[in-house]
């Protein structure tokens, strides 16, 4: 049958008040992710020669960046803060928390609140305060807490920069794991564990039969969702360290943001961003499929 | 309740002492970087580290807006914010029905879309924004100089696109719009299409239909939708980093920011007081959207 004539004026309708969005999508994001990929084939710069007339040069900001030194160092450094903060440190703390707040405890609305309240910090915040938890000197609070046990203080930021901002970034997302971790679950149906306790398991043999089996969907697509957005992070390690000491902390974000605004070198900048979007936009579409997302 | 048998109350409270134990250490964890914060905006002799302040005081605080342009960032921050918040609310809202009720063939590829571009990193598309923009700056400025001379700057300030405060708005706006879009359409799709169609017999017309019925039952939508993007666009410190240079447009985390860098003259006690005013907003909001947080990231994030 064909669509009456209101039914096509409705569909109009709906277009046209979907179309602000759309075009505000398409210039701000869809149109620089396409024309990032032009640039990473110029020698495009901010100031100089270059930034007047750009050429266009190839594949040779590829080939620079394939033997470029930093930028092995920054995918380095980015694999081990992925590696380190989202799916080891938020990852288990946000589960044991998970974990823990589903019993019936007197402080739970106080100890979730405490959680959540990192995840609510602006990034310039967070790495303002840690920088005075993390600072040299004994008077810092890290160092005060670890002399109080006996044990070495240093400046934390200086001797041990890379797992400082994994620290740092960990203590950041709990609450997120927490969330995910905590709807997953909430899934396991009850029956499952009174059943196995009638059959005398053990809360350990219950967790490693039961709980991670049945997680493990929810858990893969919480690696996923976590390594995404934790590639994108760049304020609170830049307010932290800036990519230093000898960029122990350049993050990729942090070196396409000082390859492009410090540097000036635009078009070198984009070769290194599109190897970031394929990355994301990869583990997105695997997300997107893992998911089964239903729209 | 069924009655336990004797060694399982035991258990069940060795697990409780267990569960308070951790949650107590990662509560810590958690809390102890905000005490110096808290602590050294009253304290009248700060320091980078944490200490009992001899004397109490409110001084940082006067002196965020006496002595330093607080009161500016803070207009600036709460502007730019609020108003991309309001823009954000308006369009997902409109999108977001649009992407709830349509038949056509473009919802599954719009939709998808969105999912994926939620997680391109912002920090890769910042250099051609940064040019995208400069571009339009540039045309906007040609076009308005030969009508206002020398007024020009100043008319930028609000419209322009590279430091100006449309350019950051209109961006901030659509960085938050894709998990906006993703809520408000959820949203509707919950809703039930009887009461449209009520309004559709009684000749309403869509303007109507969308002010007398659709915008009432979407507020506790709209008001998830807004208060994401009014933490996520609060927090953001990247786009401020490269779109605005002058000081009269400075917001606050750029002002915190670059009042840290002043190495050889930090003043902690007025660091922290401009932190801590900066952060009350985002533990507000924060605080508001905690009951939307388990729908949103378990299902606006996972679809």
């Amino acid at each position: 049958m064909a669509k009456t004539l209101q039914e096509r004026r409705a569909e109009r309708q709906l277009m046209i008040v979907l179309l602000p969005s759309l075009l505000l999508l398409f210039a701000f994001v869809i149109y620089p992710a396409i024309y990032s990929v032009y640039l990473s084939f110029t020698n495009e710069a901010l100031t100089g020669a270059a930034a007047r007339a750009p050429r266009f040069v190839g594949t040779r900001n590829y080939a620079r960046l394939f033997n470029d030194a930093k930028f092995w160092n920054a995918l380095f450094v980015t694999f081990v803060f992925v590696l380190g903060s989202a799916i080891i440190g938020q990852f288990v703390l946000g589960l044991v928390s998970a974990l823990a707040l589903r019993r019936r405890l007197v402080f739970r609305t106080l100890f979730s609140s405490i959680i959540l309240l990192p995840n609510a910090a602006p990034e310039v915040v967070a790495g303002f305060m840690w920088i005075s938890m993390l600072a040299g000197g004994d008077h810092a609070t890290l160092s005060r807490i670890l002399s109080f046990f006996g044990l070495p203080t240093a400046d934390w930021l200086q001797v041990f920069p890379l797992t400082m901002i994994i620290v740092v970034n960990t203590w950041r997302g709990i609450a997120t794991a927490m969330i995910l971790l905590t709807a997953g679950l909430s899934t396991i149906p009850q029956e499952i564990y009174e059943a196995a306790r009638m059959d005398g398991a053990t809360p350990a043999q219950m967790f490693r039969r039961i709980t991670v089996p049945l997680m493990m969907p929810t858990i893969l697509l919480y690696m996923l969702i976590s390594t995404v957005s934790t590639i994108a992070v760049f304020g609170l390690v830049y307010a932290l360290t800036r990519g230093g000491p000898g960029g122990a902390t350049e993050l990729i974000s942090i070196y396409i943001y000082n390859q492009s605004f410090t540097a000036y070198q635009l078009g070198y900048g984009a070769a290194v961003a599109v190897i970031a979007l394929l990355v994301s936009l990869m583990l997105g579409i695997a997300y997107v499929r893992a998911a089964k997302v239903e729209i | 309740m069924s009655v336990a048998p004797p060694g399982e109350s035991a258990n069940r409270v060795r697990g409780d002492l267990m569960a308070y134990a951790t949650l107590s250490l990662i509560s810590i964890f958690c809390a102890i970087p905000f005490f110096w914060l808290l602590i050294a905006s009253f304290d009248g002799n700060a320091q980078l580290f944490l200490r009992w302040p001899e004397t109490w005081t409110f001084a940082n605080y006067l002196r965020v807006f006496a002595k330093e342009d607080g009161a500016k960032w803070l207009f600036n921050s709460l502007f730019v914010v609020g108003s991309a918040t309001l823009l954000v609310m308006v369009l997902s809202g409109l999108g977001g029905y649009a992407l709830s009720r349509t038949r056509a063939w473009w919802k599954l590829p719009f939709l998808y879309a969105i999912l994926l571009i939620r997680v391109l990193p912002s920090t890769a598309l910042i250099v051609p924004l940064y040019k995208f923009l400069l571009t339009l700056n540039n045309a906007e400025s040609a076009l308005l100089r030969p009508i206002f001379g020398s007024a020009t700057r100043d008319i930028m300030r609000w419209t322009g696109f590279i430091d100006g405060y449309l350019g950051l708005i209109l961006v901030l706006a659509t960085m938050q719009l894709p998990l906006s879009l993703w809520i408000m359409k959820t949203f509707f799709d919950g809703l039930p299409r009887d009461y449209e169609e009520a309004a559709l017999m009684d000749g309403a017309t869509m303007i109507q239909r969308i002010r007398r019925v659709l915008v009432p039952l979407a507020l506790p939508g709209l008001a998830a939708s807004g208060l994401f993007a009014f933490m996520s666009a609060w927090g953001d410190f990247l786009l401020p980093l490269i779109l605005l240079s002058s000081p009269e447009l400075q917001t606050l985390p750029l002002g915190l920011f670059r009042a840290f860098l002043r190495i050889n003259e930090i003043d902690y006690g007025l660091l922290t007081a401009l932190a801590f005013i900066y952060l009350v907003p985002a533990v507000v909001a924060f605080g508001f959207a905690r009951r939307f947080l388990v729908q949103t990231f378990s299902g606006g994030v996972k679809g």
